[in-house]
């Protein structure tokens, strides 16, 4: 089985069939940066196509320095604060009931023993992010769900080293006062 | 909400799985990429969609060749030499409207 360099050379020449094999490959990839900032399945799905088409449709720009997955995985993200400055226009507002028991009990209890399932964890969070801005909440979740380093995160949003630590200090706080709030409602 | 509790809940978020890809999602995109391409296939531009697309780099050039031309006419009318104007005027003393001259 050809590399991804040799795929990309034969799609670049028109073998478009072939951008299947590279949608294979690099799929679970994609879904699972999306997922970071997204719940709902269908939305992922549709964010995931967008993300692959317009690589293919930027392919010309891929100068293979970086390996494919870095690339595609800058674009998945750019795709992700898209979305995120979309529905942050339709929806903002928090609902506690979206929430199951166990996290409502983790977020007002003290017990530091309690563990709280990825799921719930995960959910607790996306709750508390809606009220980040879009550009927090993508470089907090970079940073801390994605685990990219802050020269990545630079690379995706185009900004400066300086500017993106100062950011994720401030979301970071941020995102302290939207879970307090969680905790008095 | 302290630190410790916002780490916890930042490490066990990230251990949920992501949804897996649906069988046929890579078909799904071959499909959406193939409603692409007849939109790219080179169709034959019309004079009028030439100049369209031509029309900001043609009005800058033109722009362009006025400030030249202008900067020029100071610059020799500083030098002394004589503008376009009195190269115009000498023609058509000399040349233009004498005796046996153009239009006799």
């Amino acid at each position: 089985m050809s590399d991804d360099a040799e795929l990309l050379e034969r799609i670049r020449g028109g073998a478009t069939e072939d951008f299947a094999e590279i949608v294979r490959r690099h799929q679970a990839r994609v879904f699972g940066i999306l997922h970071r900032y997204e719940r709902d399945a269908q939305k992922i799905e549709d964010l995931a196509q967008e993300t692959f088409v317009k690589a293919w449709r930027a392919l010309g720009q891929f100068d293979g320095r970086a390996p494919f997955e870095h690339w595609l995985s800058r674009i998945a993200a750019r795709v992700a604060l898209d979305h995120l400055r979309w529905e942050k226009r339709r929806r903002n507002e928090i609902a506690l009931s979206e929430l199951g028991e166990d996290a409502l009990d983790w977020l007002h209890g003290s017990d530091e023993k309690q563990e709280l399932a990825a799921r719930d964890a995960a959910e607790l969070l996306d709750l508390a992010m809606r009220e980040l801005p879009p550009l927090d909440r993508a470089v907090i979740t970079m940073q801390e769900l994605e685990g990219r380093s802050v020269r990545e995160i630079c690379e995706v949003l185009g900004a400066s080293g300086v500017a993106v630590r100062v950011r994720a200090l401030r979301a970071r706080a941020k995102l302290k006062r939207a879970l307090e709030k969680l905790v008095n409602t | 909400m302290n630190e410790k509790k916002l780490k916890q809940l930042f490490a066990w978020a990230r251990n949920e799985p992501a949804p897996a890809p649906p069988k046929g999602f890579a078909a799904d995109v071959l499909r959406a990429i193939r409603r692409e391409l007849p939109a790219e296939t080179p169709r034959i531009l019309s004079l009028f969609d030439l100049l369209n697309r031509l029309f900001p780099r043609l009005a800058l050039a033109a722009v362009a060749v006025i400030v030249l031309c202008i900067a020029v006419d100071y610059v020799m009318t500083m030098a002394g030499v004589p503008d376009l104007r009195d190269g115009l005027a000498q023609i058509s003393a000399q040349w233009l409207l004498t005796p046996g001259g153009f239009g006799s």
